[in-house]
C-alpha cells in the first residue's frame, strides 16, 4: 500500500511508540449499517444506506424512468437519469464519476445495457462503479451472462420498492467486502 | 373510516378496481410512491402510460394490416407494450399481451388479431375507469389526517 512504519525506541531500547503510514485513495464513502440481528422482512428501506447514494439511472422507456426514478428516490438515493447507452457512457467519463451505482436497463435501442456494462469494466475496476441491471426477462442465461460482464446485480421488472431495495443492499455489502 | 362520503365513494371505486382485475399490486407499488412532494404521481404516470402506448398501438396496427406478419416485430412491439403495461399494474391489459406474445412465438395470426382486439377493448375499459377515479379524487381533495374529537 506504498507505506511506512517506523519504531521510536526508548533509551532502554525497548518500543516506546510506532508509526505507521498508509497511503489510500479517497473515495466517496458508501456508509453501510450492518445490523447485527439480521434483516428484518418488513423494513426493506432502512435510509442510512440509500441516503446520499448517488446513482445514475439509464432507460429509454420514459414511463419506467419515471417509476424507478421515485422508487429510488424514496429510497433516499441522489439520482441522475439519462435515456440512452451512450448517454451513460458519457455521464460516467474515463476519469472518476461521482456515480457509486448505475442501474442499467438491459433492453435499450443502439447501444443495450450488456455493451455499456461491457466498456464500462473495460475501463474501470470491477467494482467501481457498481452496476446494477433491470429486465423484464431474467432468466438463468441472463443472469449468467451478466456475471461474466462484471454486473454486479439483477433487478427483474416491473420493479418493486422491496425488489430494487433487497438487491441493492446486496450489491452494496458484498462490495464493502472485497 | 372515512368519514369524507367522496373519500369514501374514492375508497369504493379503488377497491372495484381490484376486485374486477383492472390493476394489480404494481398500482400500490405507485400510490405509495405518491407524497406531499407528488401528490398526483399516479396521475401523472397513467397518463405518460397511455401518451407513450398509443404509439406502440398504432405500430401493432399497422403491422397487422401488412401480409404476411412479421411475427418477430409483433411480438418485439408488445414485448415493449407489456412492460409499460406491467409497470402500471395493468392487470387485464397485461395478461392480454401475454397471450398475444404467445400467439407470435406460435405464428398463430387468427389469434393475434383476436387478441390484439381484446387488448384493445381492456385498454380502453382502464382509460376510462381511471379517468373517472382520477377526477373524483382531484375533487375528493388531499386526505385529511384523522383527528380525535377533544
Amino acid at each position: 500500500m506504498h507505506g511506512n512504519i517506523w519504531v521510536v525506541q526508548n533509551p532502554q531500547g525497548s518500543a516506546q511508540s510506532m508509526a505507521l503510514v498508509i497511503r489510500f485513495q479517497l473515495r466517496p464513502s458508501v456508509s453501510i449499517t450492518i445490523n447485527e440481528l439480521g434483516e428484518s422482512s418488513d423494513q426493506p428501506c432502512s435510509n442510512s444506506l440509500f441516503k446520499g447514494l448517488q446513482v445514475l439511472l439509464a432507460d429509454d422507456d420514459d414511463l419506467n424512468r419515471a417509476v424507478t426514478r421515485k422508487l429510488l428516490e424514496k429510497l433516499g438515493c441522489s439520482v441522475s437519469a439519462v435515456t440512452s447507452g451512450f448517454e451513460c457512457l458519457t455521464s460516467i467519463g474515463p476519469a472518476s464519476s461521482p456515480f457509486q451505482i448505475v442501474i442499467l436497463e438491459l433492453q435499450m435501442p443502439e447501444l443495450d445495457g450488456f455493451e455499456v456494462a461491457m466498456r464500462i469494466r473495460k475501463f474501470r475496476s470491477r467494482n467501481w462503479p457498481l452496476i446494477v441491471a433491470m429486465t423484464a426477462s431474467a432468466d438463468d442465461d441472463t443472469w449468467e451472462r451478466c456475471s461474466q460482464i462484471g454486473i454486479n446485480g439483477v433487478i427483474r421488472k416491473p420493479v418493486l420498492l422491496q425488489g430494487i431495495a433487497i438487491e441493492l443492499r446486496k450489491v452494496l455489502m458484498q462490495a464493502n467486502k472485497v | 373510516m372515512e368519514r369524507n362520503p367522496m373519500r369514501r365513494q374514492l375508497a369504493i371505486m379503488r377497491q372495484s378496481l381490484f376486485d374486477q382485475g383492472h390493476v394489480d399490486e404494481q398500482f400500490v407499488q405507485l400510490e405509495e410512491l405518491q407524497d406531499d412532494a407528488n401528490p398526483n404521481f399516479v396521475e401523472e404516470v397513467v397518463t405518460l402510460y397511455y401518451r407513450d402506448s398509443a404509439r406502440i398501438i398504432l405500430n401493432i396496427e399497422q403491422a397487422l394490416e401488412r401480409k404476411p406478419f412479421d411475427f418477430r416485430k409483433l411480438d418485439a412491439y408488445m414485448h415493449q407494450f407489456k412492460g409499460s403495461s406491467s409497470s402500471i399494474g395493468a392487470k387485464k391489459v397485461k395478461a392480454e399481451s401475454t397471450l398475444f406474445r404467445e400467439y407470435c412465438k406460435s405464428g398463430n395470426g387468427e389469434g393475434c388479431m383476436r387478441s390484439f382486439q381484446q387488448l384493445k377493448k381492456e385498454y380502453a375499459t382502464l382509460r376510462k375507469k381511471l379517468g373517472t377515479y382520477f377526477q373524483l379524487a382531484r375533487q375528493a381533495g388531499p386526505v385529511e389526517t384523522a383527528s380525535r374529537p377533544k
